[in-house]
């Protein structure tokens, strides 16, 4: 094969060249355009229900961040009810979800018989797949009915200021505010902490493999000299695993919390839909994203409009949130050198 | 001739001025993030032989090679100063094309790295690009460069099977098949057989002997007796400098330099 | 043995028990939510919930919502496919390392669990109140913005994916192609995306289960619908929005309906993530 005989003309190559060279700048802006359609779906989120709830935010003010009330009668709204709604199931489903995917991240890395491990932890992760309708369903037949059945009455009676037989409980009487967060005469399951309840279950998955996943990356030698100089499983789970990835186990919490506020239909079925503040959390309530789901299609005018500017306000809040969990989670990544 | 001429004159040309260069190396530096990577490069390649470049790892002698066809240019931070003249023009002049870079110069890596595609395929993509060819005459361009790869007879019956099928020697073959379909004048090749055993490495080195009558070749090995062995030059470069760059026979026999003969001994690297 | 030691070790013990407790309620639960969905869920399947629609009511079935979600879906994919790939590849193709790539990677893995009953309200306002407005009143809900607002969803994972993939490419195979002239563009769409194919296929799968089970961002967009709609352009049921309403109403053969709905989509969904599970596994065997 005579190699040197075949050289093209070099004005032909150059003229490939510049038309590389175009088809390249175009292919770029194809993809950048495509790149920023990211960027444009959280502005134009943003934007949408800011300028949709523009006329709640001219007329109520900052009043409607505290104003509780939403009378859709005298045209009255205000944030505070569903505001609270969020924040106390959210924090509830913390309450449990932490201890629990702590729990299982723990066992999942450092005490489960090597063999269990992937079979249970892709279990667990089959539980972050379910959508959260199916959660919500199961949470309205099955768990509220059980709840009310099963853990209400023990709750109002032992911890609640409302009894049925009417006789305070020790822990009613003596501990502040305990008496009123359980108590209640709603003869339902739907509640606030049976919202919490079953949102928990739905961020375990989310924040027990962020745990269990940054908890891998501790050094082994880490561990092992600890374990040499013989600390107990316990003990290095908990001076020496959790100190090393502190800041992305928080980043996982953040993750699961920004699940939380922002999760529509796993909480709308077995809030109870009340636009009421209770200071009891067997009592019903409600939520920013089930009062959304609730009354948009129904909604028009001011009404509407403050649907819109709650739904700017949680937008807001779990966008804060989520990048607080990320840039937590970064971290780790950079310690890592990833 | 002193040693020290050799390794920054240009003008000395070593012992092979009997050939015409075909790339000539001039006070080339390389810089990456900073580190000065190669320091001050003279060397003069002749056409139609195989140089080899020795040295330790972390010498420069990649670096060197990746210069070469500038594929270096795909990462950001890297930076390189001086000339390397191909055929008279200097390639990297901003002005020097890629598309004619690399159509005159080829190159094989360290592991066969053979595209997600069929047998067939991989040798006519780059083509492709280049060459608008009929069906026919692609099938026997195709056909030509798998023969000069030595290749030919075992892949006949399975152009249409996926590449990555082969085993690595065959995939190796098929990576330099993929270079000379191109019809390059320099082959570049780094460390082609460290991932291959002795068997599919002899096969390499057999066939390196083949191309050296259609094609300027430069390799870069960690293997002493693969240079001996294949090649009619070797440069041995360390800590970013060109060390001494001679007659292989001459470097393997008589080193000129203290640091050329330790590392051949085996006293370091 | 001295106290100090017995008391760690019963520390040690106890949070032992704890953690395995903690697993064994995680797994209750799933095996609970999945009980019941399967229980429920078979004992009310029948042939009429395939063939029937939802305008008979209890004496109806789900076929106009489940042709619906299959609509909604493959629009939902269909837009967020191309544009994540292409999203992604740009992310680790030709912004690597830079500010804006690192910015959008970082603000895409935000979007990825952003509130999706806000992305549907987003849609709601740039697709369904403009075309309310051309058409002078009518509200335009239609199952095309359903499919917009599930690809908004669909579109991080799939971008995620694709940069996550593209960037376990040997960058070998970047400089082979490279050395035979090949442009990069040419190099990305011919050589690197199909290196990386079936991890970027798992993505999209990965995608369709996520936004099967999707329910608020359609209550605005697609709507719902009782009879069978198969222009996009109408507004059009969809499986998790029939369970959305049949659960909240107050017959019980209603209740089985949701039920039956539930179990459809659960099974779809799941069988699409162990499914793409397992391409991931058998990709990840192949390439070591």
């Amino acid at each position: 094969m005579p190699a040197n005989q075949a050289a093209l003309p070099t004005d032909i190559l150059e003229q490939r060249s510049h038309r590389d060279a175009r088809h390249e700048r175009l292919f770029r802006w194809l993809l950048k355009g495509c790149a920023l359609i990211v960027l444009a779906a959280l502005l134009g989120a943003a934007g949408a229900t800011l300028w949709g709830g523009r006329e709640a935010f001219s007329t109520f003010g900052w009043h409607f961040l505290v104003s509780s009330a939403w009378d859709p009668g005298n045209d009255v709204y205000g944030a505070l009810v569903p505001v609270y709604g969020t924040i106390a199931t959210s924090f509830i489903a913390l309450l449990i979800a932490v201890p629990v995917s702590f729990g299982i991240a723990v066992y999942l890395s450092e005490v489960a018989p090597t063999w269990l491990r992937t079979p249970v932890a892709s279990a667990i992760e089959l539980l972050a797949g379910i959508p959260s309708i199916i959660y919500g369903m199961w949470g309205l037949f099955v768990f509220a009915p059980f709840f009310a059945n099963h853990i209400k009455p023990w709750l109002t009676n032992n911890l609640g200021n409302k009894p049925d037989d009417g006789k305070l409980s020790w822990v009613a009487e003596h501990v502040p505010f305990v008496g009123k967060l359980f108590g209640s005469d709603y003869p339902f399951g739907a509640s606030i902490l049976v919202a919490g309840i079953v949102l928990a279950i739905m961020i375990i998955p989310f924040i027990s493999s962020v745990m269990r996943e940054v908890f891998q990356t501790v050094p082994t030698r880490l561990k092992e000299s600890a374990y040499a100089l013989g600390s107990s499983t316990w003990e290095v789970s908990w001076d020496i695993v959790l100190p090393y990835t502190r800041s992305a186990v928080i980043g996982g919490i953040f993750l699961g919390l920004g699940r939380a506020l922002g999760e529509t239909m796993a909480v709308t079925f077995v809030l109870g839909n009340a636009m009421q503040l209770s200071a009891s959390l067997l009592d019903p309530g409600t939520s920013i994203a089930s009062t959304i789901a609730n009354q948009f299609s129904e909604a028009s005018g001011l009404q509407k409009s403050s649907l819109m500017a709650l739904a700017f306000l949680l937008f807001v809040v779990t966008f804060i949130v989520l990048l607080i969990a990320r840039l937590m989670l970064r971290q780790l990544a950079r310690k890592e050198g990833r | 001739m002193t040693d020290s001429a050799l390794a920054t004159n240009p003008a000395s040309a070593v012992a092979t001025s009997a050939v015409a260069p075909k790339l000539t190396v001039r006070d080339l530096h390389f810089y990456y993030n900073g580190f000065h990577a190669l320091k001050g490069i003279n060397m003069d390649i002749p056409e139609k032989k195989v140089t080899a470049i020795i040295g330790p790892s972390g010498c420069g002698k990649s670096t060197l090679l990746r210069i070469f066809n500038r594929i270096y240019a795909i990462y950001p931070k890297l930076e390189a100063k001086g000339e390397v003249v191909l055929d008279g023009d200097n390639i990297l002049d901003p002005s020097y094309s890629m598309n004619r870079l690399r159509s005159k110069v080829g190159m094989v890596f360290q592991k066969p790295v053979p595209f997600p595609m069929t047998i067939f395929e991989n040798v006519a993509y780059g083509i492709r690009h280049h060459e608008k060819l009929s069906k026919s005459d692609m099938e026997a361009r195709v056909e030509q460069a798998l023969r000069s790869a030595a290749l030919w007879d075992e892949v006949k019956d399975k152009l249409k099977q996926n590449a990555l099928g082969l085993s690595g020697g065959q995939q190796q073959r098929l990576c330099i098949a993929r270079a000379i379909a191109l019809k390059p004048e320099v082959l570049l090749l780094d460390e082609p057989t460290s991932a291959l055993d002795p068997i599919a490495t002899g096969r390499i080195e057999q066939l390196v002997e083949e191309l050296k009558s259609e094609f300027t070749i430069v390799i870069v090995t960690h293997n002493m007796q693969q240079a001996a062995r294949c090649s009619d030059l070797t440069a041995f470069m360390y800590m970013g400098e060109l060390i001494e760059f001679d007659q292989t026979e001459k470097i393997f026999t008589k080193p000129g330099k203290k640091q050329t003969e330790d590392y051949i001994t085996g006293r370091f690297g | 043995m001295s106290s100090p030691y017995l008391r760690r070790r019963i520390t040690n013990a106890l949070a032992m028990v704890l953690s395995t407790l903690a697993t064994l309620v995680g797994l209750a639960f799933l095996a609970w939510i999945l009980w019941e969905t399967l229980r429920q869920g078979i004992s009310a399947l029948d042939l009429k919930l395939f063939t029937k629609i939802t305008a008979y009511g209890e004496d109806g079935g789900l076929a106009n919502a489940m042709v619906g979600s299959l609509i909604i879906n493959f629009i939902g994919i269909a837009i967020a496919t191309p544009i994540g790939v292409l999203a992604g590849t740009w992310l680790a193709e030709y912004a690597d390392r830079t500010k804006l790539g690192e910015s959008i990677r970082f603000l895409n893995d935000i979007l990825l669990s952003a509130p999706s009953i806000v992305m549907g309200l987003f849609v709601y306002t740039i697709i369904v109140l403009p075309t309310t407005v051309l058409t002078h009143g009518s509200t335009t809900f239609s199952g095309f913005a359903g499919g917009v607002a599930l690809a908004l969803i669909a579109l991080p994972v799939i971008v995620r994916t694709t940069d996550e993939m593209l960037r376990l490419v040997p960058s070998t195979l970047r400089e082979a192609a490279l050395s035979l002239g090949v442009p990069q563009w040419k190099l990305t769409l011919q050589i690197l995306i199909r290196a990386a194919r079936s991890g970027i296929i798992t993505g999209v799968l990965l995608a369709l289960a996520r936004i099967s089970g999707e329910t608020a961002p359609l209550l605005f967009t697609a709507f719902g619908n009782n009879y069978m709609a198969i222009n996009p352009i109408e507004k059009m049921s969809s499986l998790p929005q029939i369970i959305y309403q049949y659960a909240n109403d107050p017959g019980d053969s209603m209740h089985a309906l949701a039920w039956a709905g539930a179990f459809v989509v659960t099974m779809f969904v799941l069988l699409l993530s162990l499914g793409s599970r397992l391409i991931l596994s058998r990709t990840k065997v192949s390439h070591d």
